[in-house]
This record gives C-alpha cells, sequence and structure tokens, in this order.
C-alpha cells in the first residue's frame, strides 16, 4: 500500500492533514502502523496565542474553526518535537506559516537539515502583510514567489496547500508546479461564517472560519481532481473524508495520496481505519497495489 | 483513556427537561475522578462529540446529565436503553481534593454536572461537604443532591433561599463551584481560590484541535480538555470567556 509523492516513499496513502494531529504527540490511541505519514500543526517563526473564543462551531456536517494558528514558534517547535520525531518510522513534514515570502523562506532556511523534519507544506492561505493583506493563494504570482522563496533553501520535499477560495485552482496549480512545488495539496478549508440568532452576531469570535468536514467533500474531490488534471506533480487530496470510501474518491479522481484532518477529532482511530478499509477494498477488487487503482484523470 | 461502545442502561428526569442518563462504561467508571468528562458521539447526532461531566461513576456504569439544548441532545435523549453511544474518557484534569476539612460545592444548573462525583472524592479525602445547589426556579433544580448539608437556592424563592448559590453559600477552605460561566465569574470575585470547571465549546476533546481556548489572565490560552476544564478561578480572563453558549456547563 506504499505510495510516492515526489520523491517521498511513504508506507501508506493515509496522512494526517495540519492542525487536526497537533505535533504527533496529542492524539490518543494513535495506531501508528497506519500512518503514512503527519504534517504538523501549522507554524509561524515567531510564537503565537491565537485567537479569542468561541473558536469553532459547529455547522451542518462540518465545522466551522479560527484557532488563528496559536503555536510557540519555530525554536519551540526544533527544541520540543523535532527530536521526537527523528525517532518516527513515519516521515513529518512541517506546515509553514509566513506574512512574507521572505518569512516562509527564513522558515525553510531555519528547519532544513533539522533531524526530524522531513519536508514542507507550504500553507499560502495566509494573508501577506507586504500587499495589503491579500491572500498569497489567489495569485498566482504571489504563491509562485512564496514557493520559489522556499524552493531555494531546501532540497528537502516541498508541498503546497492549495486554498479553495479561488477562480481557477489549476491557474495556482500551475504557478507552484512551475515555481518548483514536489506536490500539492488540495485542499484547505473554505472560508464560511455562521450567525447566532440570539447575539445577532458571528458564532466565531475572529467572524470567519474555515469550513471542513463531509460538508465540503464533494466540492474538495472536484477542486482536488481540477488540480490534478492541471499539473505532473502528484497531489494530496483533503477534505471531509471520514471513511475509506471517501479517501478512495480522491484517489479515483486523481490523488497519489489523502490527508485525513477533522475525522480525527470524531474519531481517534479515523486515520487507521481509512487505512485498513483502503486496503480492504484494494484487496476485494483484486489490485495488488494502489498503483492498479483505476484512476478518473483525463488530460486537458 | 479508553474509546468504547457504551450501550444506554438507564434514564430518569432529575428536573424539568433535565435528566441524568446512564451508560455501561466500566474502564471509564473506575478511572474517572471528579471534575472528568467523557466526549460522547451518536448516530443519528452532530459530526463532532460533545462533552459531559461524569455525573456519577457506579461499579460498570456512569452517569452524565443533560437536557434538550439543540438536536443533538434531543436525539441523545431519543435513544432506547441499550442503544449504543460512542464513549471517549475519561478526559481533563478534574477537582484536586486533598487536604481539606470542608469543601463546600456551588452548582447552578446543569453545573450539578460534577458535583455528585466531587462529594464522593471530598468525603473520601476526609472532608465535611456541603452542598449548594441554585437553579431559576424549585422545577428546573436537580432533585438530587448528597452532602452532610444541603442548601438549595432559587432565584424565584421557589425552593430554600431565594437569591443565587453563590450568594447562599457559607465560606470554606476548599470551594468547587460549576454553572453558567456568569456564575463563575461571580465565584472568582468571592473565592479567588475556588476550583471551576468551566464551559466552551469543544471539537477533540483531547487537546489536538484548540478549539477550547480558556483565556487567562496571565495573557494567552490554554484548553479546557486538557489543562481544564477545572482551574483555579483567579487564573481566568472572565470578561474574554464567552458566557452566551446555548450550553452552561462541561457538560
Amino acid at each position: 500500500m506504499s505510495a510516492q509523492i515526489g520523491g517521498l516513499r511513504l508506507r501508506g496513502p493515509v496522512l494526517a492533514a495540519s492542525g487536526t494531529f497537533g505535533y504527533g504527540t496529542e492524539v490518543p490511541l494513535l495506531e501508528r502502523r497506519a500512518l503514512g505519514g503527519m504534517v504538523s500543526k501549522g507554524i509561524f517563526l515567531r510564537p503565537r496565542e491565537g485567537t479569542p473564543p468561541p473558536r469553532i462551531v459547529e455547522t451542518p456536517s462540518g465545522m466551522l474553526n479560527a484557532i488563528g494558528l496559536q503555536g510557540p514558534g519555530v525554536e519551540a517547535l526544533i527544541r520540543e518535537y523535532a527530536p521526537k520525531w527523528a525517532e518516527w518510522d513515519f516521515p513529518v513534514l512541517v506546515n509553514i506559516n509566513g506574512e512574507s515570502a521572505a518569512e516562509y523562506g527564513e522558515l525553510a532556511a531555519r528547519l532544513d537539515g533539522v533531524p526530524g523534519v522531513a519536508g514542507f507544506e507550504i500553507n499560502i492561505s495566509c494573508p501577506n502583510v507586504e500587499q495589503g493583506g491579500l491572500y498569497f493563494g489567489n495569485d498566482p504570482h504571489a504563491a509562485a514567489a512564496v514557493t520559489e522563496a522556499v524552493r531555494k533553501r531546501t532540497d528537502l520535499p516541498v508541498w503546497v496547500k492549495l486554498t479553495p477560495m479561488v477562480g481557477d485552482i489549476g491557474v495556482i496549480a500551475r504557478a507552484v508546479e512551475s515555481a518548483g512545488a514536489d506536490a500539492l495539496c488540495a485542499i484547505n478549508t473554505f472560508v464560511g461564517m455562521s450567525i447566532d440568532l440570539n447575539a445577532y452576531r458571528p458564532r466565531l469570535s475572529f467572524r470567519t472560519g474555515g469550513l471542513s468536514g463531509p460538508a465540503i467533500r464533494p466540492l474538495a474531490v472536484h477542486l482536488a481532481h481540477q488540480a490534478a488534471r492541471s499539473v505532473r506533480i502528484p497531489v494530496i487530496g483533503i477534505g471531509g473524508i471520514m471513511r475509506a470510501e471517501d479517501a478512495l474518491e480522491f484517489l479515483v479522481a486523481g490523488c497519489s495520496a489523502v490527508q485525513v484532518g477533522t475525522a480525527t477529532f470524531v474519531n481517534p482511530k479515523a486515520i487507521a481505519e481509512v487505512h485498513d478499509g483502503i486496503a480492504a477494498f484494494l484487496a476485494a477488487r483484486g489490485f495488488a497495489s494502489l498503483g492498479d487503482l483505476p484512476r478518473y484523470l483525463p488530460r486537458d | 483513556m479508553f474509546l468504547l461502545d457504551a450501550p444506554i442502561t438507564g434514564r430518569r428526569e432529575v428536573a424539568r427537561g433535565m435528566f441524568v442518563l446512564t451508560l455501561r462504561a466500566p474502564q471509564v467508571a473506575s478511572a474517572v475522578r471528579a471534575g472528568q468528562f467523557v466526549n460522547l458521539g451518536w448516530a443519528p447526532g452532530p459530526l463532532l462529540r460533545r462533552p459531559f461531566s461524569v455525573y456519577r461513576a457506579l461499579d460498570e456504569d456512569i452517569e452524565i446529565v443533560l437536557k434538550a439544548v439543540g438536536t443533538g441532545t434531543t436525539a441523545l435523549l431519543a435513544m432506547e436503553i441499550g442503544d449504543r453511544v460512542s464513549c471517549l474518557g475519561p478526559l481533563g484534569r478534574g477537582f484536586e481534593l486533598a487536604h481539606a476539612a470542608g469543601v463546600v460545592l456551588v452548582s447552578g444548573g446543569l453545573g450539578v454536572a460534577p458535583m455528585a462525583l466531587a462529594a464522593r472524592d471530598a468525603r473520601a479525602a476526609g472532608a465535611r461537604v456541603t452542598w449548594v445547589h441554585g437553579a431559576r426556579t424549585a422545577a428546573e433544580l436537580c432533585g438530587e443532591a448528597d452532602g452532610d448539608k444541603v442548601v438549595w437556592a432559587t432565584d424565584d424563592g421557589s425552593r430554600g433561599v431565594r437569591g443565587t448559590a453563590v450568594a447562599a453559600a457559607p465560606d470554606a477552605d476548599v470551594v468547587l463551584a460549576c454553572g453558567p460561566n456568569r456564575m463563575l465569574a461571580a465565584v472568582a470575585e468571592r473565592w479567588p481560590d475556588a476550583q471551576v470547571a468551566v464551559g466552551t465549546y469543544m471539537g477533540c476533546g483531547t487537546g489536538v484541535c484548540l478549539g477550547c481556548a480558556v483565556p487567562l489572565k496571565r495573557g494567552g490560552y490554554d484548553r479546557a480538555c486538557k489543562e481544564g476544564p477545572v482551574y483555579i478561578a483567579r487564573d481566568i480572563d472572565w470578561a474574554s470567556l464567552p458566557s452566551h453558549l446555548p450550553y452552561a456547563v462541561p457538560a
């Protein structure tokens, strides 16, 4: 059941998505054998407090979150978590965040060569403070600039996590591919809002939040498919995967692996169940490996 | 921490619209301490689990207290004896009950939820227990309270002392409180050293999602599910802790 993502060979196609797995030390009852890899909680150069509560709210078949990338900063991550990762038998990629392309580059340079850091996932859904808070991920030039800034500072795998809040995801996908990304992760959360009818104001203190969970799955399958059609590099599917069948939809739609996120909050054993379910599906249909699974990926 | 499929073994109404639900969860029942909670999932039900303080632990069973506050809790109360609920727990850090000669428990409304276990553990630690229990009206007051002394308080005076449980409570070495966050802020004014079990929205219940942020006086946030849900009252920045949540306790 191994999966190949650029130069990185994973023992299985199911990874833990950033922000839903902490730094790998928090999830209880974890069955590591099923984990193809893990993407850390998003990190900035400096510590961040995060947003005031309420930070999460449930919506139909989903949840909105506005955690605000609370985190200890890169130095604490290197000190406290990377040494643990170095002993684990699966790769840990660090989800990196910045307010400018230079900050992303600085983070990559600081983390490159740290034992335990197997690669990077660039979160381009951050506001670009130098350009009036426009999101890197909405602009092919800004997305490419961030990717380049990281690419120049490391030879480790560089994945770019795409935002769904764009007109044509293929444009962004091609831009970051040209800038040197090794893989794409599609997609990040949708921006949403929910209103408290007693308080006459948004239910989240941050006003908006990222929508995840099964509510976004068909949207995510479509966008991951669109991204996969647009590039030659592998695409890792993300969005509302709760069961193996959900993951298989992304794989058939052209993805090389998947990330499981919100499901872990609901079921600490979700990743193991998705992994085992994919293996059972392949066996039942007579496929010897993941590579034999038929794909629906007509090229544009 | 355990993840169990727990059959519902009982249900009783303890106040108007307030129910105690019994679940067969032997490992949780033997491990749980006062103030800890379980995160429950059920089908049909909401996507995310919902946290409930453990009210009592019997041989193989745990009890939780709930009201129908939304579609999820309505569905949970509609389940039949024998139906199974996914039970993750025990979770969080509970009350510290060492070295107390006298313990006062202050509960408001659904804030009874952690107090039966607190009474048990306080007594086991050798303390004399006074339980002060308040609600808006006699009908909404959970009829079960257990202590060497029990004081009832209602806003309208329909049972016991007229006024809040906080006002009706005597002083003591150790005060434990649970109820709406607004009530807990009043507890913090009167007894800064009190141990309070706060209510927040919660996601995973295990420290991963950072959704249950509790604002601290010293700045920053920590997690109700991991460092809490029990806090020393003076450590919380009460003005920043939402008090208008649809469910009032770690309920």
